[in-house]
């Protein structure tokens, strides 16, 4: 108690008087990089808008006109299914990759190195490379990447593998080390096999890992944009059941796509946009519950 | 005993020998863009996994047409590259961590408000803001290289006040209260005392953001006026775009230009990146 | 490290207050354009910000990319003769709507801009000045190809037209013994094609260059070729504004001039989708293929890839219809100028007079007749390029033009890039159930997407 006041007297009063340098100048940062944006994003979300200035409210149109767009739904789709294929393939690939480079294994630094790289590399030049590589191969074979959603769609998934494994991997490495000595060593004594050891102790014990992984590859995977609209930008595009669909468009594109059909639509992109966030903020609130409840468990 | 070593090694080995051939897997997309960096523009679409041969060969003209190609030089988009990153992580990690710093020590609501609203900004995806982030930074000027920093700092600031956040509420307040006695101000204190040891939060922010900030394509692309200002991860799409005159020899050199700094910083400096990530990952 | 980080502080704080600063005071613009050209005179540099806020500025917001160094260079001639600021700035292919919605959201929106066909004006009609019976208007020799809004406003100016037809190697023609005069309409063409085709080998060259699907070459295809079924339909039909919806009633005749292209060639079908315009380009220029497939504006370019003027020809393209004898190149336009209805009145004059200067002016009119090829004015010289002349001389022998009947489609990029899946997909697989997906593409996809832009 003492102790805190003392600390309110020196370290808070002066600090407190020096707000404006302290705080304030991120403060003003966040409310142009971010509060405002937000607050008039939600708001032209109901508007008819080419530029805030003439915007026109037009109440829930916005909306329903979103939720009678087969691209979008289609975007949707592709989207979690991209998510629920790209989550398992980098983690489990992420996990094994980390785990065998921390069993003694000649030049395990330097194969980290290598698999880390392709994170330093952006994702348009990603694309882009990979497009010219997947082509090069299908070539062979007399056909091309945007020739169908199936290529187009592994493609992607194969980009966001080569691209994130190696974020994960370090990671987990970060997990698997932290385990200690002792209770490999207790498990070993008690006679536990290696899968034994694998899934009722190493496993369970990095699971904040685990979960930290996972909640990134999930976000990573709603907000992928670069990487897709350099890869095949959504083609190939068709017709299906009387509406335009890009069979490779995932959702973060379709928004951007639907804000340059034209200034009618600036108002459906933002609708869009607004959907989008909600969904993102569910998931990433629903993940923090989880891990709370299992950390409460533990 | 010694047979079990023996085993061990041999499974080490073939281990050894499967990541070999994982690596090569690995970097052979950049494999690729080099050696297409140095075949006439043709050859590329035609064979892009051949070597270079006496007919597709032409040494570093790719490099020299990329340094101007699409009438946009290529230093001037690495230049801004370089200047909005350098500057846009050197204003969060100072800002932010001095924001943090205050909210930690100051018990205000202003400061509960502050870092409610910053972990609310962690779950808003940039397509949120997107559209609108675009207007006002046209009204408020920011969006030269010279001043986009700000905007970065705006929206990067959540993620990194929470992340110094997470470090400061563990340091004890004794050292700071011995340096106030000391007739140390707010200023100094921090400066000379909790900088100090914020240095391992400071390294990872500083490079979870550097790697957002150096590849971002979309953000600088709608803020900046596109007219003028070209990042690279904007010009490498810009070249691709354009009708008629794609040169993909020329292109792959652009890509080589701007990837190999990167590689080299990495190569000297991947001990702090990985722990950097690392850190950061476990926090986050 | 402890200077480091002040160091880096004092400089953040520099940024910031600086930017605060600009904000406050509300400058116009250039704080930053300044600071980039810190070698220009300080002075000089101001004192033409200052005179050009006087005498209002000028912002051409470009659609050609071939033109932007040319017009660089008038804007940067017109600007040292009359002090007026002029910037010119060139969209990147295939992202100029973006670009312009993009730009006129901004405070410093542009005061010149391009609208390229009736959907285009209507979107952007409210932001388009009248231009009937302005100085500029007054200098132009034909209003073919300028744009009028619902109430008979002259919104936007054709300011250049452009042909395109089949690219013809008259060279390598004659070398196949086959002479232009044989070729009158679809059956000649395809019957000196298949011949050429079937001689390849013994040749070295085949009929057409490669039909490519790329992003690059693409609209080549689904832009200026389904200009023939779409023309033919509407000329049938009397369509003179956008229709909602198309029959396709000339799609036969399409496919038989698209598979003329994949089938005469020495370019693998298959692979169509990642072949570049470069690849079909050089395939021509290298003496490779006899036909090709472009317009009046890759004159220049064959010239100096080393072709000769004289082996260099412009011939319609036929498909099989009735008639098609008598038809001409394909010309119009998606080049119009349009002056911002919403820019200041000074910065809209300052437009007017640099538009004006532009098409009167002897040099700057050479200029534009030398990188625009046909352009309508009055004071325009006659141009040298040899696929004008081709053009002229059949509408001097009465024939009929084809006109681009492709400024109708809605939301055109969109609508192209489902023709161009289906196209690229029959490509590789030439079945009947394959063309029904470039029928429904067409048609189908059109309703579409005009219910899209206009519901």
């Amino acid at each position: 108690m003492a102790k805190s006041k003392k600390s309110v007297n020196l370290v808070q009063a002066p600090l407190r008087r020096l707000a404006p340098i302290f705080i304030l100048p991120t403060f003003f940062a966040f409310v142009i990089g971010f509060v405002w944006p937000f607050i008039q994003g939600i708001y032209l979300s109901f508007c008819n808008f080419n530029t805030p200035k003439d915007a026109k409210w037009v109440g829930l149109s916005n909306y329903m006109k979103v939720f009678q767009d087969a691209g979008f739904l289609n975007a949707f789709k592709n989207t979690a299914a991209f998510a629920v294929v790209s989550i398992i393939l980098i983690n489990v690939l992420a996990f094994i990759i980390a785990y065998a480079l921390t069993q003694k294994i000649r030049g395990a630094n330097l194969f980290r190195t290598v698999f880390f790289m392709p994170n330093l590399i952006g994702g348009v030049v990603l694309g882009y490379i990979w497009s010219m590589i997947f082509d090069g191969i299908l070539k062979n074979y007399g056909t091309y990447l945007t020739a169908n959603g199936t290529y187009g769609f592994w493609g992607l998934v194969i980009l966001v593998a080569w691209q994130q494994i190696g974020y994960m991997m370090i990671i987990y490495i970060a997990g698997l080390q932290a385990l200690s000595e002792d209770m490999l060593e207790a498990a070993r004594i008690d006679g536990a096999n290696g899968r034994q050891t694998l899934f009722q102790v190493i496993i369970p014990n990095v699971m904040p890992s685990i979960t930290t992984c996972t909640f990134l590859t999930l976000t990573n995977s709603f907000k992928m944009f670069d990487q897709n609209m350099a890869l095949t930008n959504g083609l190939p595009s068709v017709i299906q059941d009387g509406a335009k669909i890009n069979v490779t468009e995932l959702l973060a594109l379709n928004i951007y796509s639907t804000y340059n059909i034209n200034k009618n639509y600036h108002g459906v992109a933002q609708a869009k946009a607004v959907i989008f966030f909600i969904l993102v903020a569910v998931m990433a609130i629903a993940q923090q519950a989880l891990t709370r409840r299992k950390e409460v468990e533990q | 005993m010694k047979k079990t070593a023996q085993q061990y090694s041999t499974g080490s080995k073939v281990l050894t020998w499967i990541f070999v051939c994982l690596s090569v897997v690995w970097v052979f997309p950049v494999v690729v863009v080099l050696i297409n960096s140095f075949k006439e523009n043709g050859f590329v679409n035609m064979e892009p996994f051949a070597l270079p041969s006496g007919e597709s060969f032409v040494g570093l003209d790719n490099y020299i047409k990329g340094l101007t190609f699409g009438n946009y030089p290529f230093f001037r988009a690495a230049f801004y590259s370089l200047f909005i990153t350098v500057t846009s992580v050197a204003l969060i990690l100072v800002f932010c961590s001095m924001s943090a710093w205050y909210i930690a020590r100051v018990n205000s609501l202003f400061s509960k408000i502050f870092y409610y609203l910053c972990l609310f900004s962690m779950i808003v995806p940039f397509q949120m803001v997107m559209f609108t982030l675009t207007f006002t930074a046209d009204q408020l000027n920011l969006s030269t290289p010279y001043t986009i920093p700000i905007v970065y700092l705006g929206f990067g600031a959540g993620l990194a006040i929470f992340m110094f956040l997470g470090f400061i509420k563990g340091l004890p307040t004794e050292i700071e209260e011995a340096a106030a006695i000391d007739g140390c101000g707010p200023l100094r204190a921090f400066f000379n005392v909790v900088v100090p040891m914020l240095k391992p939060t400071m390294i990872s922010v500083g490079i979870l953001e550097l790697m957002w900030v150096w590849n971002d394509y979309l953000l600088p692309y709608l803020v900046l006026d596109r007219t003028m200002y070209m990042t690279i991860p904007i010009l490498v799409q810009y070249l691709k775009g354009s009708y008629g005159t794609v040169d993909l020899g020329a292109t792959m050199a652009v890509i080589m230009m701007s990837i190999t700094p990167i590689i080299i910083v990495y190569i000297f400096c991947q001990k702090h990146i990985i722990k950097g990530v690392a850190a950061g990952a476990v926090k986050g | 490290m402890k200077k480091l980080i002040a160091m880096l502080l004092a400089l953040a704080m520099v940024f910031s207050f600086a930017a605060c600063g600009g904000t406050a005071a509300d400058e116009p613009e250039t704080t930053a354009a300044t600071e980039a050209d810190a070698t220009v005179g300080t002075t000089e540099a101001v004192a033409a910000t200052e005179e050009a806020a006087a005498a209002g500025r000028v912002y051409y917001l470009n659609f050609k990319p071939e033109f932007d160094e040319a017009l660089q260079g008038l804007a940067a001639t017109y600007q040292e003769q009359t002090g007026v600021e002029v910037k010119v700035v060139t969209a990147a292919s295939g992202t100029y709507s973006d670009t312009l919605t993009a730009e006129m959201a901004k405070s410093e929106a542009p005061t010149i801009f391009n609208i390229g066909n009736m959907s285009g004006l209507k979107d952007w009609d409210e932001y388009a000045l009248d231009l009937t019976g302005t100085d500029l208007a007054n200098e132009l020799t034909t209003d073919d190809f300028n744009l009028y809004n619902e109430n008979g406003e002259l919104k936007a100016l054709g300011y250049c037209f452009e042909s395109f037809g089949i690219i013809v190697n008259t060279a390598l023609l004659e070398q196949a013994g086959h002479t232009l005069d044989e070729i009158t309409n679809f059956e000649s063409l395809k019957a000196v094609a298949d011949d050429i085709h079937a001689r390849s080998a013994e040749l070295g060259f085949d009929a057409f260059s490669a039909a490519g699907l790329d992003a690059s070459s693409s609209w080549r295809f689904s832009g200026h070729l389904a200009n023939m079924p779409l023309f033919y339909e509407f000329r049938d039909d009397g369509v003179t504004e956008q229709p909602a919806t198309i029959t396709g009633a000339y799609l036969d005749n399409f496919r038989a001039i698209w598979d003329l292209y994949i089938t005469d060639t020495a370019a693998d079908a298959k692979t169509l989708s990642t072949s570049t315009a470069d690849e079909s380009k050089a395939q021509f220029t290298e003496g490779k293929a006899v036909f090709y497939q472009n317009g009046t504006w890759e004159y220049a370019g064959l010239l100096e890839a080393g072709m000769s003027a004289d082996d260099l020809a412009m011939i319609p393209i036929y498909c099989g219809v009735e008639g098609e004898e008598n038809a001409a190149l394909c010309s119009g336009t998606e080049n119009c100028w349009a002056v911002n209805a919403t820019a200041s009145e000074e910065d809209q004059k300052a437009s007017l007079d640099f538009l004006y200067w532009m098409v009167t002016d002897a040099e700057a009119s050479a200029v534009m007749v030398e990188q625009l090829g046909a352009v309508p004015f009055k004071a325009a010289p006659e141009s040298s390029n040899a696929f004008i002349v081709d053009g002229n001389e059949m509408l001097a022998d009465g024939k009929y033009t084809v006109s681009w009947a492709f400024n109708h489609t809605p939301n055109v990029d969109s609508w192209r890039a489902t023709v161009v899946t289906a196209l690229a997909a029959y490509s590789a697989d030439p079945t009947d159930a394959n063309w029904e997906q470039v029928v429904t593409a067409f048609v189908d996809g059109w309703a579409i997407e005009y219910n899209t832009v206009n519901g």
